[in-house]
């Protein structure tokens, strides 16, 4: 007997510093280190997990946050199953970044009904103790976007990093016993990149 | 016909130790990368080591529906699948995902921004390639790395970009710590890939009117095959001005193909072979794509074959599908390893009942058809194999591709020097191994990779089934998580082969026991050819080997991925030993063919010669058994004929020789003159060869060549008598027609042409002294016959010591039969130096000490010109000049000789006059030659002078010779007056003044009075003139 495995791809996007890297490096290897490598374009992870019974490969997309990034990871914002948006509560810029970073996945990510898509948004360094963003401002904030659940995390002591991936997981599966919530095109389709330098791809 | 042979193609097995039911398979780069069924998970595991250990584990994107992998950069090509999708994408730098947890680098072709991972060390990396169509297949080109995707209507080519990493780390990293760093690890270990890869979309070809489903690259070749077609195109980059029409030519003609599309036509089975191709009915048009690509392109059709499904009985319509399609470089073994230009070409597809072999390079031909016995899965060809799956087992055929770089390689062979067995060698099949449940096979070198499962559903059935069922995922319970490897029904087998040697020897066997039960059986010098083959294969193997060693240090770095594709040729076979191997092949091969049957006999010359074998070797394989009645074969007679007519410094023993003279008087007796006459039979015992040719002659009739070659064996026996006897049998004329016929009765060597030296036969030397005038007849009949050159014949009459003489006789004797203008001056010149050499000599010598007594020569002075119209009749007034002098005949005879060439038509005299300065003018016959000279060239006004001063008596006997027609005034203009000059010196000189009486006489007939009177000096007495005056008025009057 074979064991099917499902795949589902969920990805980190926040402005550069939040954590992301960390989020995913203590989430993958339960590892933290204070002088981590700024990301540059899209890395990914895969991890295999189990949630309420269901064998699950996790394939976790780390993203450059940095404006200059922006057209090497766009390119991969399709076919994600979530979106993690993250903000570092000691950073009230990030945190008002937020829904800007909502609107560049909808875009790029071409979601038929982003009403309905599963976005999980997390407050990192929870661990540091000068807060620019309150609990209550954050919660606010999903409250009205669309109900998105909201993890407090700290990369750096581990703190919620495992239960707020479980959370994405369980929303993912949620979506996909309630309805087959989106029609996938056929074929890869890059017509916004910029440098369109091939004729084949209009 | 297949041949079956009972060999075995394969050593040994081991089962992969594969965690997840494997669901794909490939190899490349000394690794097995298998791919779980339905997962995103490749597992490599080394091909190169014991037990295939894992290498590493890497995570794809998505599922992966088709993985290949490209030796040039070490890449994996996959098309995958995720949510419906599908997606192209190159791994690189797996090698560096030791550690599954670490991260994986993605970006998309073209934007290559990253260089060294900033994150310390080398990074996987994922190539995201985006494409307008869906892909269908893949394929990379082993010479370059290029990538071609097969998609619905069109194949999208792209060029592999490699950026050396060096020179990015230290763009990016500007610390001179991480370059050295860069530095050091580079020296290290030369297997690390630090170059970082991009791809360029460069081409698409467009292909209305055909579904590609695989598809093959290889050095500018491109190959698509449908579901019953295969279609081979070759790309090629040309100067810009020609492509700009041609493409436009081709967009045209794609168009108006368009407009009559929907037909519905019923394929016809077809094979059009290179230009031919182009009448295929699918267009193909190209568009260019690079951006920074300056290069155009052109495209040719190089081969289209097309099957009908209704053409194959025993299969289905549906089953009826073409597979395995394949471009096949082979690299002859005298290219280098950096050429990227194969020598050889071959394309490979197949139906599930027969494969096809095409060799695509200088010419388009077929090579081989693979008839099988059962139906099958997958084939994959080698250098020297071809491997196929069926259900139930794994087989393999022998190819021919050997055969067909072999002749590219070397001219020689089909000549009667080398040889080999044809390309279109009936293919053999060996024996099988049977397997349960075989899905697929790859080939990495020696080791064949097949995955067999037991459960009978297609590989590809669940991700089909997840497709209708729309988006619904198969959620699998973890309960469920008991992937036992007992009970497991698949397996991926490791099968290595062994090498072409290891087969090689096992044919040999087999032949060996076969030839025991069967010498004459075709089947086999069938095996023999087949052994031969892989001999060769291994030869090419090696000496590939042999330079990836080598130049391993000057490799460029992706050149490492490019494993030996066999290396256990190497360790276990030296060189020597495949040589010796050959050798030994060859000469079986020789043995076949030269006890065969009349058909291909000429073939055992060849492989003897390559077989090494000595030809006391050849002849003691060729000795019938006593018992037996079988005679000489007609390969081994046309061996031996050529070995004892072409020139050959090898000198057979007498025992030798004569069992030659035995073996050719039992088979073919009209050839044993010549056989006889060969330089290598020198050694032959002359009386049983003798009793021999008197018992042939008795039968046969008496022919010349004949009757020469007994006296030469006579000669031998030092039996003057008979010899003389024999020799007068004929009338010389005719014996010189017998030389003509077997010139090596008379001189052997001399068959390479200008150059080679000849060698005078006993005979010759017998001749030389006994009877030198046939033998300088017959010398000149070989000249004359081209039979002989100029050259060699001096040499040969140098060799018979007697130069300058006989020699020179043959030069006169050349003289009277040449016709061709340079030989004649040649001789000419030649002749004059040899007579003026003889004219100093014995004037130096005076002729009383003259050590040698010279042999008279064959023609005297006097015969020469009468018969040879080079030679001059001598000019009367000489007679005067030498009257005075005695010397020697032969003296006398050299100096006629000379003068007559100089009152000859044919020498040319200034090319002697330098020669001549050698003569003094103190003698009256060097006088003679130099007046001849100097007359000769017109100058007769200061000959009439020395004539005068030398030899007065003679001016009258060489003016009334010499001044004639226009140089009559010379009489007047010249001659008067100088006699008129010396007789008023000395008035007594008798001899002067008969001179000026006949003179006058002369000149009073040939002037008018009036002129004659000019002529008569102021101080001259008048009575002296005035009688001739007379005369010279008498005859004028009467003239009017
Ligand atoms: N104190 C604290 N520092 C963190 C935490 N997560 C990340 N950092 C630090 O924040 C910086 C940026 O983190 P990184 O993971 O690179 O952010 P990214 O740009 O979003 O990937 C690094 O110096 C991390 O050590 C956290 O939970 N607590
Ligand atoms: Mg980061």
């Amino acid at each position: 007997m074979t064991t099917k495995t499902s795949l589902l791809k969920v990805i980190l996007l926040g402005d550069g510093g939040v954590g992301k890297s960390s989020i995913m490096n203590r989430y993958v290897t339960n590892k933290f280190d204070a002088h981590l490598f700024h990301t540059i374009g899209v890395e990914f992870l895969n991890k295999d997990l189990e949630v309420d019974g269901h064998q699950v490969t996790l394939q976790i997309w780390d993203t450059a946050g940095q404006e200059r990034f922006r057209s090497l990871r766009t390119p991969f914002y399709r076919g994600s199953d979530c979106c993690l948006l993250t903000f570092s509560v000691d950073d009230n810029q990030s945190f008002l970044n937020l829904g800007n970073w909502k609107k560049e996945f909808i875009y790029y990510a071409d979601v038929k009904e982003p009403e309905k898509f599963p976005f999980v948004v997390l407050g990192n360094k929870l661990d540091v103790t000068e807060r620019q963003v309150s609990s209550e401002e954050a919660q606010q904030w999903c409250q009205e976007n669309g109900d998105y659940p909201y993890y407090e995390t700290s990369a750096k002591d581990a703190t919620n990093v495992a239960v707020a991936f479980e959370e994405a997981v369980r929303r993912v599966l949620a979506m996909d016993e309630r309805t087959d919530h989106l029609i996938p095109t056929d074929t890869v389709k890059l017509h916004r990149k910029p440098r369109s330098a091939t004729t084949c791809c209009s | 016909m297949v041949h079956v042979y009972n060999c075995h193609p394969f050593a040994s097995q081991q089962i992969v130790q594969v965690g997840q039911e494997p669901g794909l398979v490939c190899c490349g780069g000394g690794a097995l990368f298998v791919v779980a069924t339905g997962g995103c998970k490749v597992e490599s595991y080394s091909l190169e080591r014991e037990g295939c250990p894992l290498i590493c584990r890497f995570a794809t994107m998505g599922t992966v529906k088709s993985i290949q992998h490209s030796k040039i950069g070490d890449y994996l090509v996959t098309i995958e699948e995720k949510n419906s999708a599908t997606y192209l994408r190159a791994y690189t730098n797996w090698r560096y995902q030791a550690e599954e947890k670490s991260r994986v680098g993605v970006r998309l072709l073209g934007h290559l921004l990253r260089g060294a991972s900033v994150g310390g060390g080398v990074q996987m990396e994922i190539i995201e390639i985006p494409l307008s169509e869906r892909p269908v297949a893949v394929a990379c080109c082993p010479i370059t790395g290029d990538l071609l995707v097969g998609c619905e209507n069109t194949l999208v080519l792209f060029t592999l970009k490699t950026q050396n990493q060096q020179n990015l780390s230290q763009q990016n990293l500007q610390s001179s710590w991480s370059s050295t760093q860069q530095n050091s690890s580079q020296g290290q270990t030369s297997s690390q890939h630090l170059s970082i890869l991009d791809f360029e979309r460069c081409v698409i070809f467009h292909l209305p009117k055909m579904t590609p489903k695989q598809v093959a690259l290889c050095g500018g070749y491109v190959a698509v095959q449908a579901e019953l077609e295969v279609l081979v195109l070759k790309l090629e980059t040309v100067s810009e001005l020609k492509t700009l029409e041609e493409s436009s030519d081709t967009n045209k003609s794609a168009d108006c193909v368009d407009e009559q599309i929907d037909f519905l036509l019923i394929p016809r089975h077809q094979e059009l072979l290179g230009d031919r191709a182009k009448d295929c009915d699918l267009p193909v048009s190209i568009e260019k794509t690079g951006l920074e690509d300056r290069r155009q392109y052109s495209l040719s059709y190089v081969l289209f074959r097309r099957f009908s499904p209704e053409f194959f009985q025993g299969c289905s319509v549906e089953e009826t599908q073409l597979h395995s399609l394949q471009l096949y470089p082979l690299y002859t073994s005298n290219q280098s390893v950096s050429a990227d230009d194969p020598a050889c070409m071959f394309c490979f597809f197949s139906l599930p009942t027969a494969g096809y072999l095409y060799s695509l390079k200088g010419g388009v031909e077929p090579l081989s058809t693979y008839q099988y016995p059962e139906k099958v899965l997958e084939a994959v060809l080698t250098d020297h194999l071809l491997h196929v799956i069926t259900k139930s087992a794994l087989q393999c055929f022998t190819v021919r591709c050997a055969a067909v770089a072999a002749r590219i390689e070397d001219p020689y062979i089909d000549t009667t020097m080398r040889a080999c067995p044809p390309g279109n060698l009936e293919v053999c099949a060996l024996r099988m191994q049977l397997f349960i449940g075989l899905r697929s096979v790859c080939v990495y070198g020696r080791h064949v990779i097949l995955l067999s499962t037991a459960d009978t559903e297609v590989p590809d059935e669940p991700e089909r089934s997840t497709q209708r069922r729309g988006l619904g995922r198969k959620w699998t319970m973890s309960s469920a998580k008991e992937t036992s490897p007992a009970g497991h029904g698949w397996n991926i087998y490791v099968v290595d082969t062994v090498s072409p040697f290891t087969l090689y020897q096992e044919m040999d066997e087999y032949s060996q026991r076969y030839v025991e039960t069967n010498p004459q059986a075709q089947s086999h010098r069938h095996l023999l050819s087949e052994a031969h083959l892989l001999l060769r294969a291994s030869l090419v193997q090696m000496s590939r080997q042999q330079q990836d060693r080598g130049g391993e240090a000057a490799a460029p770095p992706q050149r490492d991925a490019d494993g030996p594709p066999d290396n256990d040729c190497s360790a276990e076979t030296t060189r020597q030993e495949l040589d010796e191997a050959f050798r030994h092949n060859c000469a079986l091969l020789g043995d076949s063919f030269s006890r065969g049957s009349q058909k291909d006999c000429h073939l055992a010359l060849p492989y003897y010669r390559m077989s090494g074998l000595s030809i006391t070797e050849i002849m003691s394989r060729n000795r019938p058994h006593p018992s037996s009645p079988h005679s000489f074969g007609p390969g081994f007679l046309f061996y031996l004929k050529h070995f004892l007519l072409e020139e050959t410094d090898q000198t057979l023993s007498q025992e030798a020789a004569d069992e030659i003279v035995h073996i050719f008087s039992q088979s073919e007796p009209s050839m044993l003159v010549s056989v006889c006459a060969s330089p290598a039979m020198s050694h032959v015992s002359p009386d049983r060869t003798l009793q021999i040719l008197q018992r042939l002659e008795d039968t046969a009739s008496v022919s010349v060549p004949m009757t020469i070659a007994m006296a030469t064996m006579v000669l031998r026996l030092d039996d003057l008598p008979q010899y003389t006897q024999l020799m007068e049998r004929h009338a010389e004329m005719m014996l010189v027609y017998g030389f003509i016929e077997e010139p090596r009765l008379l001189l052997h060597g001399g068959g390479g042409g200008h150059n080679t030296h000849v060698r005078p036969t006993a005979l010759s030397r017998q001749l030389a002294s006994s009877q030198p005038g046939l033998l300088v007849a017959a010398m000149v009949a070989l000249h004359e016959n081209n039979k002989v050159q100029l050259e060699q014949a001096d040499h040969l009459f140098k060799e018979l010591s007697c130069a300058n003489s006989l020699q020179v006789d043959f030069w006169e004797a050349m003289l009277m039969a040449s016709s061709q203008d340079a030989v004649i001056q040649e001789l000419l010149f030649r002749l004059s130096s040899v007579y003026i050499d003889r004219l100093t000599n014995s004037d130096t010598h005076s002729s009383l000490t003259q050590t040698t007594p010279r042999r008279r020569s064959l023609k005297s002075a006097d015969d020469l010109i009468s018969s040879c119209s080079h030679y001059g009749a001598l000019y009367p007034w000489l007679t005067l000049l030498s009257a005075a002098h005695t010397t020697s005949p032969q003296h006398q005879e050299a100096l006629h000789k000379l003068q007559s060439l100089l009152c000859g038509p044919s020498l040319s005299v200034g090319s002697v006059v330098p020669l001549l300065e050698r003569l003094s003018e103190e003698t009256m016959w060097g006088f003679s030659l130099h007046l001849l000279c100097t007359t000769r060239r017109g100058q007769y006004g200061s000959s009439i002078e020395k004539l005068l001063d030398r030899c007065p008596q003679a001016i009258i006997a060489f003016a009334n010779h010499q001044l004639q027609d226009e140089h009559m005034p010379l009489w007047w203009q010249k001659l008067l007056p100088e006699l008129c000059k010396r007789t008023r010196a000395s008035p007594d000189n008798s001899i002067l003044l008969a001179a000026l009486k006949e003179t006058l006489v002369v000149v009073a007939m040939e002037m008018s009075p009036a002129e004659f009177l000019e002529l008569i000096p102021d101080d001259g007495a008048a009575s002296y003139f005035l009688p001739h005056l007379m005369t010279c008025t008498q005859r004028h009057l009467l003239a009017n």
